[in-house]
């Protein structure tokens, strides 16, 4: 189950974060989504051990844990997307089709000529959109 | 095989070197033995490596063992292959002889026997006792070493060396080694293939039946044995990593049912760096071994290896990932385990393998890649430990005492509860500690944070505890559940935390009856019971007694503080390490942690310190949920340090968060903390930085326009982000100029307290002049109470986003432009055309506005000489149609304004008092454009002259001129100045001309008066008479007035009129002559003209008359009249110059004759000499010189027609055209001379001829 899914600024500042889980517990994903930052920066900035991901938008998965998966996505303007699941034999494909679908989300909704750049994405529509890609992911992961 | 396993253990454990052998076979050991031992170890050696590549090998160790020495006696065949890694890898034959013979019989025979095991590496050390001295005994020794050479070298192998006691070659000792080295390396390579070849028959079976994971292991293990002797720790390593994946293989392939281990005594502590830990032929488990200890065996051979390499780095990255994925398999057998066997191990294994990778790990070894990322990985395992050690301690019930921070939420929340088959259950003799726990859980209350902010607190357990464990109770139904949970509907949801019991005060009470019910002697028997949450930590805590073997790791469960000190050491081990790494935000953040606990322990210090680091984290990147979190942690840290400033700016961060995070209530709480510091005494005032809180622009308009030094007031946009009204006791706001960075920022202040409302205030500033240029806003600044404030923020037209953190908007648009300096008014006469000279006028001044209010403008009046202001009458104003009419025809295509011009346009028309030389301007004439008509009279003394052919007078248009100079001051505050000086052209209304226009026979001379007119109105004679000058006389006895019919003469502006006067020649008599030497000529007249076009009726103050009557005015002229020359006595003839011309310097005689025309009869008496005439020239003495008598008389004879010529020497001295000199007869009336010819005015005179003389030759 995707637990989290979040889009982070270039300046690492967080523009959308949506959790599903049922408990007001919201606050932990934030701590996860931004601690994910690290490792994302990481990658970012050690150009040699992300050689083969260089050119790639998919940044894997950022942690292992026992207990859950994040998984980070970068886009050309050094947006971030990250996903956290708590399911635990997730394939690779899978997210990245979620990414994808999440990206073409994201750029319909800063495309809003209302849309501040920048600025937290706000748009009812990008949410509704986004909690069905997030639905969309469950069922393709169970079956 | 396997039951070689014990032996080949022992064999393994005793040795862990290569071993020479030495076969003696002169007894030369104990002679030679130290000098050998020396060499050893090896220092270099070239080895070959599995894939046959020769690697360096430093320092190998060894042993020689005599071939004689039991270690090497007495095995048995079969073993010999098996643990065939212990035989020697060379043997060395030390040999002796002194004589040929005895080598050929004795030694060589020997020898032979000795080297014909092919299987052995040997080679021989002839040991030369000859004392060098002894050249015999040397001799002989060579001779054998050369014998034994022929005998045993071949060309392919040396196999010989020599060894002198008494002094070795200098190459020996080298020689011998490389011997040695080539001995190991071929016993390596052979034994290498030998086992390969083994492993590779046994891996073909794999898959069979027979297949026997232990025989496998066996060689297996050789083989990386045997590399690990040769310190190729390498290829071991890649032995063990092969062990290990064939060993994950089978063991997931079979489906045989096999013990998994781990329920020994101590198997809680992680043995994943002791391979020792357990001997293998325990962990035996048919044809393989038990997965627990065997996995952590392998894990721990592969770690001493690259530990051996030096590679603590790739441990901890091996070890990270072997505790978590052994973790999941701990996961697997979990209800077979102890009670949390699986936590209690990963917490031993992540402090394990912290130690011993901390401990190898030397900084600056690797790259600093490489560092980081060691130091992360330590993170990690710090990390992950802290996480299990939490879990545990939340089961026996400390849980109290952890942070229900999004940290520990994220790591413990998401982590399942340990499910054992069986939920342990309570002890029978545990109901006083269940008592001791119960009064914990009654006494804590969860700690309201400052500000009485109260938010639902972060879960740390999946599920709820009292569930899970009364679910796991083998004896518990499913139904039975719900009777626990009767009544709250904190647990319906089945999400509530433990903690919700206690939050609430209203659901505690009900909660603490319960427990005493239930708690009451008699129920701890009943089974079915469920277990209350007390009982299930007391539960856990025996149950993990049982588990955790190590006292250490029980210790820092035994206590509160105990717990705590484990907390802290893994929480800061965590920390530290993060901090090293690339991952500084998991290193604040645990920071932030280490906080909490010193902020519970009251070390504010180190709290507060913390704090700030992590709101600088969460701050710098925007993560306001976060923020929220623990601002206010921080601030209480500062209120309690009585740190004030670093407490208000808290304050005021909180209020600059968003706006949802925070309830009114609490956001109110926020401002009333910053209002009460503001206003009490504060030690170390510091200016507050409130650019998030309150936030300013210019109004949307358009930026306000000022001339060059107005003053104004300029209007501002404050957004107060505060809750409630605020007051600002005072506001200063700068400006800064856009074109001028080096002028400094001016402000402006506000002239009282200023409360601003929550949003959108409007505020308002008085601007004092300032320099010409666009100004923008700079910073806001005030104070509140005591405390001083400033805002950078500026806000475009709405409040500042509150996520815009990062980015403090300059404001570009200017908010007041001051232009630069330019004509505000102008000050014109409103003709050009002369007035009446001598009388009031109407001078009328133009005011014209250029786009500038005249409100309250004053205009001083100064006149110059010749001119004053009729103070009698009232200075008038009125608008100026004109200038309207053509405003309204420039802006045709404004159709609007044209029509509502007209429509409201008023004639205006009004009498202003002139005090002490000012006026102050109407009202109304504020806007448009007036004309000023200001009575005023020019004094001129002079009687106008006239003019004839005879007496030309030039006329000077300065004469009539008049200036008056205006001061205007207007502006805002008077502050702006025009001055003007207005020339005012006056005249008489006439300029009268002469000349006679006829002369009639009887001596009546008609004398021709022309009027000109001067001024631009119709002039109206009504009468004009003559007042004569001696020697003239009117025809008739009257004043010379022309018929009265003639009048009134109507001459129209800029025309001509004429009046003839007859008049006749009057003799002179006598005295008389001084008298009246001009004729006068009086002119009655009337003037109808328009102040607005020029001249016009002089003034008058009082109205009636004005209309009624009209004023005739008096025009007088002066007259020069002369009298004709009538009766000539003399006539004065000029002669001609000499037709050569005149020249400067040369003489020429000028020449006048006079003729005597009559007889002087008449005037005989009066002359004493008639026949005389005196003479008299006159010449300028700058342009003549005269040689002879300039005056003096020359007789003539009284006779009509005697003529005599005058003749004077005059000598140029000038060039040019100059006025010769003049002959005058001063004796004689002009009117009795006649010049005829008349002499020339003016003569040309050349420039003197060219002298040669003056020529000087160059």
């Amino acid at each position: 189950m995707i637990v989290c899914v979040a889009v982070v600024g270039h300046q690492n500042n967080p523009l959308y974060i949506q959790s599903f889980t049922e408990a007001d517990d919201a606050l932990k994903l934030h701590h996860i989504v931004h601690c994910s930052l690290d490792v994302v920066d990481e990658r970012v900035n050690n150009p040699k051990k992300s050689g083969p991901l260089l050119n790639e938008t998919f940044l894997g998965l950022l942690y292992p844990t026992e207990n859950y998966k994040v998984y980070g996505y970068l886009t050309n303007t050094k947006v971030k997307f990250i996903l956290v699941t708590t399911d635990l034999d997730v394939k690779d494909a899978d997210v990245r089709n979620f990414f994808r679908r999440f990206h073409a989300a994201y750029v319909d909704a800063v495309s809003n000529p209302f849309h501040v750049p920048g600025k937290k994405i706000t748009s009812r529509t990008f949410a509704e959109r986004v909690s069905t890609i997030v639905k969309a992911f469950g069922l393709s992961s169970a079956g | 095989m396997a039951n070689y396993l014990a032996q080949f253990q022992t064999i393994k454990s005793s040795r862990d070197h290569l071993v020479i052998a030495v076969e003696d076979v002169s007894d030369l050991w104990p002679t030679i033995k130290n000098g050998f031992e020396d060499r050893l170890p090896l220092k270099r050696a070239s080895l070959n490596n599995k894939t046959r590549n020769p690697v360096s090998v430093e320092n190998l160790p060894a042993e020689f063992i005599l071939t004689t020495d039991a270690r090497l006696r007495s095995r048995f065949p079969q073993e010999q292959s098996l643990f065939w890694f212990r035989e020697p890898y060379a043997t060395v034959i030390l040999v002796t002889c002194e004589d040929l013979d005895e080598f050929k019989t004795i030694l060589k025979p020997r020898l032979k026997l000795i080297v014909q095991n092919d299987e052995r590496e040997w080679f021989i050390v002839f040991v030369s006792r000859a004392h060098p001295t002894n050249d015999q005994a040397t001799k002989m020794a060579k001779k054998v070493y050369a014998r034994l050479e022929v005998d045993f070298s071949s060309k392919k192998r040396e196999r010989c060396c020599k060894y002198d006691i008494h002094g070795p070659e200098a190459n020996f000792w080298e020689d011998l080694e490389s011997k040695i080295v080539e001995s190991i390396r071929n016993t390596l390579d052979k034994r290498v293939h030998f086992y390969e070849d083994e492993i590779r028959k046994l891996t073909e079976q794999r898959f069979m039946p027979i297949w026997n994971f232990c025989n496998f292991f066996i060689l297996k293990e050789s083989l990386a044995f045997i590399f690990e002797m040769a310190q190729l720790h390498e290829d071991a390593l890649r032995e063990y990593d092969e062990l290990e994946l064939c060993y994950l293989e089978t063991a997931n392939m079979t489906a045989k049912q096999r013990d998994f281990g781990g329920q020994d005594k101590g198997d809680d502590q992680a043995a994943l760096l002791n391979p020792g830990n357990k001997p293998l032929t325990q962990i035996v488990q048919d044809d393989s071994f038990r997965e627990f200890e065997f996995r952590q065996y392998l894990f721990a051979c592969q770690s001493k290896l690259l530990f051996k390499l030096g590679r603590p780095y790739e441990v901890a990255l091996r070890g990270y990932s072997f505790i978590i994925s052994f973790s999941k398999t701990l996961a697997v057998y979990e209800s077979i385990l102890p009670f949390c066997m699986r936590e209690v191990w990963v917490v031993t294994a992540c402090s394990a393998l912290i130690r011993a990778t901390s401990s190898h790990y030397k900084d600056g070894s690797v790259s600093s890649e490489v560092e980081k990322e060691f130091y992360r990985l330590q993170g990690d395992l710090y990390s992950l430990c802290r996480i299990k050690f939490m879990r545990l301690a939340y089961l026996i019930g400390y849980g109290i005492n952890i942070e229900r921070s999004p940290v520990n939420s994220a790591s413990l929340s998401m982590l399942p509860w340990p499910k054992p088959a069986i939920w342990p259950s309570l002890p029978p003799d545990a109901s006083s500690e269940v008592l001791v726990k119960e009064k914990i859980i009654l006494q804590a209350s969860p700690r309201v944070k400052h500000f009485g902010i109260h938010r639902k607190q972060l879960p740390l357990e999946p599920s709820v505890l009292l569930r899970e464990a009364n679910r796991r109770r083998a004896s518990l139904s499913a139904g039975n559940m719900f009777e626990i949970f009767d009544g709250r509907p904190g647990f319906v949801d089945g999400l509530g935390s433990d903690v919700s019991l206690k939050t609430s005060p209203s659901k505690k009470a009900p909660a603490a009856i319960m427990s005493r019910t239930n708690s009451s002697p008699g129920f701890e028997s009943s089974i079915d019971r469920p277990m209350r949450l007390a009982e299930i930590y007391v539960a856990a805590e025996h149950a993990l007694h049982n588990t955790i073997s190590s006292p250490d790791l029980w210790k820092s469960f035994s206590s509160l503080e105990d717990f705590e000190e484990k907390y802290l050491e893994l929480t800061k081990g965590a920390a530290d390490n993060y901090h090293h790494s690339w991952w500084k935000r998991h290193g604040v953040v645990l920071d932030g942690e280490i906080a909490a606990v010193c902020f519970r322990h009251g070390n504010y210090d180190l709290a507060a310190k913390s704090y700030e680091k992590v709101c600088a984290l969460y701050a710098g990147e925007g993560w306001h949920d976060l923020l929220a979190e623990v601002l206010p942690d921080l601030a209480e840290c500062q209120k309690i340090l009585d740190d004030q400033a670093g407490y208000l700016s808290s304050c005021v961060r909180l209020l600059s968060l968003e706006k949802g995070l925070f309830l009114t209530k609490e956001r109110q709480a926020f401002q009333s903390e910053v209002v009460r510091l503001a206003h009490s005494e504060m030690k170390n005032p510091v200016p507050l930085d409130v650019s998030s809180l309150i936030t300013f622009s210019g109004n949307s308009s358009p930026p306000l326009e000022l001339c060059d030094g107005d003053p104004g007031t300029l209007s501002v946009t404050v957004w107060s982000d505060f809750p409630d009204d605020i007051t600002l006791d005072s506001l200063n706001l700068t400006l800064m100029a856009t074109n001028n960075a080096d002028e400094g920022a001016k402000a402006l202040k506000s002239s009282g307290a200023i409360i601003l409302n929550p949003g959108r205030n409007t505020i308002t500033l008085n601007l004092p002049p300032q320099k010409p240029g666009s100004y923008v806003l700079g910073v806001l600044t005030g104070q509140i109470g005591k405390l001083r404030f400033r805002s950078h923020g500026f806000s475009k037209v709405g409040p500042a986003d509150s996520d815009d953190f990062m980015s403090y908007e300059k404001p570009t648009r200017p908010i007041l432009k001051v232009s630069d300096p330019r004509p505000l008014v102008d000050l014109t006469a409103s003709v050009s055309s002369a007035l009446l000279i001598n009388e009031p006028q109407w001078v009328g001044i133009i005011v014209r506005p250029i786009d500038y209010s005249l409100k309250g403008a004053v205009l001083h009046i100064d006149t110059g000489p010749g001119l004053k202001i009729e103070e009698s009458y009232a200075i008038e104003m009125e608008s100026f149609n004109h200038e309207l009419q053509n405003t309204a025809d420039i802006r045709k295509e404004d159709g609007a304004w044209e029509k509502d011009s007209s429509n409201n346009y008023h004639k205006n028309l009004e009498q202003l008092i002139l005090r002490d030389d000012r006026i102050e301007f109407p009202e109304w004439a504020s806007s448009m454009t007036s004309i000023l008509w200001i009575p005023i009279r020019a004094i001129s003394s002079e009687l106008a002259r006239g003019s004839s052919s005879v007496n030309p007078q030039k006329q000077s248009i300065v004469d009539g001129m008049r200036t008056i100079a205006l001061k205007l001051e207007f502006g805002i505050s008077c502050n702006q100045i025009f001055d003007r000086t207005i020339a005012v052209h006056f005249t008489n209304p006439f300029h009268v001309s002469t000349s006679v226009a006829d002369k009639c026979n009887d001596g009546t001379l008609l004398l021709q008066v022309i009027l000109q007119s001067q001024v631009n109105a119709t002039l109206t004679i009504y009468d004009a008479w003559l007042d004569l000058q001696d020697g003239f006389a009117h025809i008739r006895e009257d004043d010379g007035r022309p018929t009265l019919g003639f009048f009134p003469l109507i001459i129209s502006p800029n025309t001509r009129g004429g009046i003839l006067f007859s008049i006749c020649t009057e003799k002179i008599v006598g005295d008389h002559m001084e008298a009246r030497r001009e004729s006068i000529l009086n002119i009655k007249y009337g003037i109808s003209g328009d102040r607005t076009i020029g001249a016009h009726p002089p003034v008058a103050g009082d109205s009636n008359r004005l209309g009624c009557d009209r004023r005739d005015l008096i025009f007088r002229s002066a007259l020069s009249l002369q009298r004709p020359v009538l009766d000539p006595c003399l006539a004065v003839g000029f002669l001609p110059l000499p037709s050569s011309g005149l020249r400067v310097g040369q003489l020429v005689a000028i020449k006048w004759r006079i003729e005597r025309l009559k007889d002087f009869e008449e005037i005989d008496t009066l002359q004493h000499h008639n026949d005389e005439v005196l003479y008299e020239v006159s010449a300028n003495s700058v342009n003549w010189m005269i040689a002879g008598r300039k005056r003096g008389h020359v007789s003539l004879s009284p006779n009509q027609g005697s003529r005599i010529i005058i003749s004077i020497l005059c000598v140029p001295l000038v060039a040019g055209y100059v006025r010769p000199p003049q002959l005058g007869l001063p004796n004689i009336d002009k009117a009795n001379i006649s010049c005829n010819p008349a002499g020339p005015h003016l003569v040309c005179v050349l420039p003197p001829a060219l002298s040669s003389s003056f020529c000087i030759p160059a």
